[in-house]
């Protein structure tokens, strides 16, 4: 009986959920292929096809679709779906709704590693800041680990450890940028977090690492359902803790060292995404990260889409509009009680 | 070793622990003063504050010691006090220990208002009044929109969270696009203001700061006890007969005045807020809230930066570029010493 009426329970949430998820992946391929039809330049639906199917290089229009469009797609795609998982996985590690992926001192060790290659190599080519991003990212992680992780009931000890070292790291930024104002120029342009530089060479060279702590993820997921009820039960549940942290720290840089090397920081997809998945999806994390990757995708083509319509000045990039957008709807979410507790 | 001090009818309980820590602080932080008020071109310390005063000493050396030198070391003080009591507040009455000013979104509405007053006038001539408006006005709209009018807690600490952190995202992103929008001074401006600095303060900075802290003191005292039963669950402060919703309201606005106090004689330094609390807990092992032993934290802290930033005389940088430097090794060597005995 009490197996039957927990099936009865289970399968009452179902159709609601996948009703949810249905809906987001609808508004992700909207998204998409909204954002290779709008621009400049207007692409008919027709011309799409034809430039996907058989592509003509002396067309114009097929030539700025595999150009320019469609790798900015795919790579807002990406971007927004990894760190919609990253932000579901950090807060679930962390148990604290404050916690965004950047805890980890990622985005501030790429910030740091494109200041440093602006000082001490010359670059100002935002497509060259691939490596240097990626680097600045997995020392930071690396540090943070050292100090704070792989304790037993060591989260609150790895975000003061990821606080700590995020904000020595954007100490040394700001004093760099006060002495040299040509590496301004580059950072306050790079910080806006955009995808006006990806290209499929960028997007190819990233996605090996992408996969990976894709599947560290999902590897991490079903020992993270447990650590929601409390680290020690979750030890008493067979949960190694601290490697459980180890995972999930690996996976959530993996995934956000990618995103910040591919497009600068964008802080408010993975701290916003996993507070909207957790009102449609279950409790499960796996559910959870899936319904976050589909949410974040969408939000992050979206945001593109709005910030290249030149509605908001030509600065407008897509982390700085998710930001100035996701601000009220979160706000919005928490007073409508939308929001459940962590 | 404990000991209780009574006056009528109240009693205070202190740890003999907790007394010698804070003298300990109390005493590094007066002669880092002293070391301070050494440093730069002319031969002056603290030895000659008193003739200073009495106006036995030439008008040069006056002038540099007590227009110049002693008001930046009080407004450092000062102000590392203010940031640290406000960072302390919040994270015990929200229950987070990343919780700051910035919670409420004081220092995004300030910063967002400074770099538009840089903007729209062109220098930093205007940037004070603006900040401390737009401070204050994020601060009043982030609690509105965080009120909870049905509940009897008043402040949600978990929606104010929320909340906040939607404001304060907003107001950043938009901070950094009007920084892309402008010409390189300007941008450079707003840099340097962002990042807070001490250079050039004078006796009515000090005046300001020390005045609003000593406004604020006896409220302070008095926090200590409700603040001490609030880092327990709501339904415990309710059973103590505590009124949550305006207690919470009271905190939240002692912690916005002090953060803009220290803000308008220092700029939004980074960190120290944040910082204050964590270690003062640490340094004193108690999970009670201590604003006496924060306020000495970040006092020595600011102070600490300010001063690396004078000896730096190559380059000319604010104290704000050092307030991490120095808060952040201090407080990731916590983490280890902690970790290698266990503890936590």
């Amino acid at each position: 009986m009490a197996a039957d009426s927990s099936s009865v329970a289970f399968s009452g949430h179902r159709p609601h959920r996948l009703m949810w998820l249905g809906i987001g992946i609808l508004a992700m391929l909207i998204s998409a292929l909204l954002s290779l039809r709008l621009g400049v330049r207007l692409i008919g639906w027709a011309d799409i096809g034809r430039a996907l199917f058989s592509f003509d290089p002396d067309t114009a229009d097929h030539i700025v679709l595999w150009q320019i469009r469609l790798p900015r797609m795919v790579g807002a795609l990406l971007c927004g779906g990894c760190l919609g998982v990253a932000g579901a996985l950090m807060q679930a590690l962390t148990r604290n709704p404050l916690a965004d992926p950047g805890l980890l001192g990622v985005n501030a060790g790429a910030a740091l590693g494109v200041v440093i290659c602006t000082i001490a190599l010359g670059l100002t080519d935002p497509a060259q800041f691939i490596w240097a991003a990626l680097a600045g990212a997995a020392i930071a992680a690396a540090l943070v680990f050292a100090l704070g992780g792989n304790a037993p009931s060591g989260t609150g000890r790895l975000i003061l450890a990821g606080a700590a070292v995020s904000a020595l790291f954007y100490a040394l930024i700001r004093g760099l940028l006060l002495v040299s104002r040509s590496s301004l120029e580059v950072y306050r342009v790079w910080v806006l977090g955009g995808f006006d530089n990806v290209t499929f060479y960028m997007v190819a060279t990233l996605m090996p690492f992408l996969i990976v702590g894709l599947v560290l993820a999902f590897a991490a997921g079903f020992s993270l359902n447990a650590l929601q009820l409390g680290e020690s039960t979750a030890q008493s549940l067979g949960v190694r803790v601290g490697f459980l942290q180890l995972l999930t720290g690996a996976a959530i840089v993996l995934l956000c060292g990618t995103t910040v090397a591919m497009a600068g920081p964008i802080a408010f997809i993975g701290l916003i995404v996993p507070h909207l998945a957790r009102v449609t999806a279950p409790t499960d994390m796996r559910w959870l990260s899936i319904y976050s990757a589909v949410y974040g995708a969408t939000l992050m083509a979206l945001a593109d889409l709005i910030a290249r319509s030149g509605m908001f000045g030509s600065n407008m990039q897509a982390g700085v509009m998710s930001a100035i957008i996701g601000g009220p709807v979160l706000i919005w979410l928490v007073r409508s009680k939308g929001v459940r507790k962590l | 070793m404990i000991y209780t001090v009574r006056l009528g009818s109240l009693s205070v309980r202190l740890a003999r622990r907790h007394l010698l820590i804070g003298m300990g602080l109390l005493l590094a932080l007066l002669i880092a003063g002293g070391m301070a008020l050494q440093l730069g071109q002319f031969d002056l310390g603290a030895g000659d504050l008193w003739t200073a005063y009495r106006g036995e000493l030439d008008k040069i050396s006056q002038m540099i010691l007590l227009d110049h030198r002693l008001p930046r070391v009080l407004v450092a003080i000062g102000a590392g006090a203010a940031f640290g009591v406000s960072g302390a507040i919040f994270q015990s009455m929200l229950r987070n220990p990343m919780a700051s000013p910035d919670v409420i979104g004081f220092n995004a509405g300030a910063s967002c208002a400074a770099v538009l007053a840089i903007l729209v006038f062109g220098s930093a001539r205007f940037v004070l009044p603006w900040a401390l408006t737009g401070g204050l006005l994020t601060a009043a709209l982030v609690l509105l929109l965080a009120w909870d009018r049905n509940g009897k807690s008043g402040i949600d600490p978990y929606r104010l969270i929320l909340v906040g952190i939607g404001a304060s995202l907003t107001l950043g992103a938009t901070s950094d696009l009007l920084m892309s929008m402008t010409d390189e001074q300007r941008a450079a401006d707003m840099a340097q203001w962002l990042t807070g600095t001490l250079n050039a303060r004078n006796q009515a900075d000090a005046a300001l700061i020390w005045g609003g802290l000593a406004a604020l003191t006896p409220v302070l005292i008095w926090l200590q006890f409700p603040l001490n039963r609030l880092i327990m669950s709501d339904d415990f402060v309710h059973g103590f007969g505590l009124r949550l919703a305006g207690l919470r309201l009271l905190i939240t606005g002692v912690g916005v005045l002090l953060a803009a106090l220290a803000v308008s004689v220092a700029g939004p330094l980074p960190f120290v807020a944040f910082v204050a609390g964590p270690v003062a807990r640490r340094v004193l092992k108690t999970g009670a809230p201590v604003l006496f032993a924060a306020a000495l934290v970040g006092a020595l802290v600011t102070l600490g930066a300010d001063t690396a930033a004078r000896m730096l005389s190559v380059v000319q940088l604010p104290a704000g570029v050092f307030t991490a430097v120095i808060g952040a090794p201090v407080l990731m060597w916590l983490l280890v010493a902690q970790f290698r005995k266990g503890a936590l």
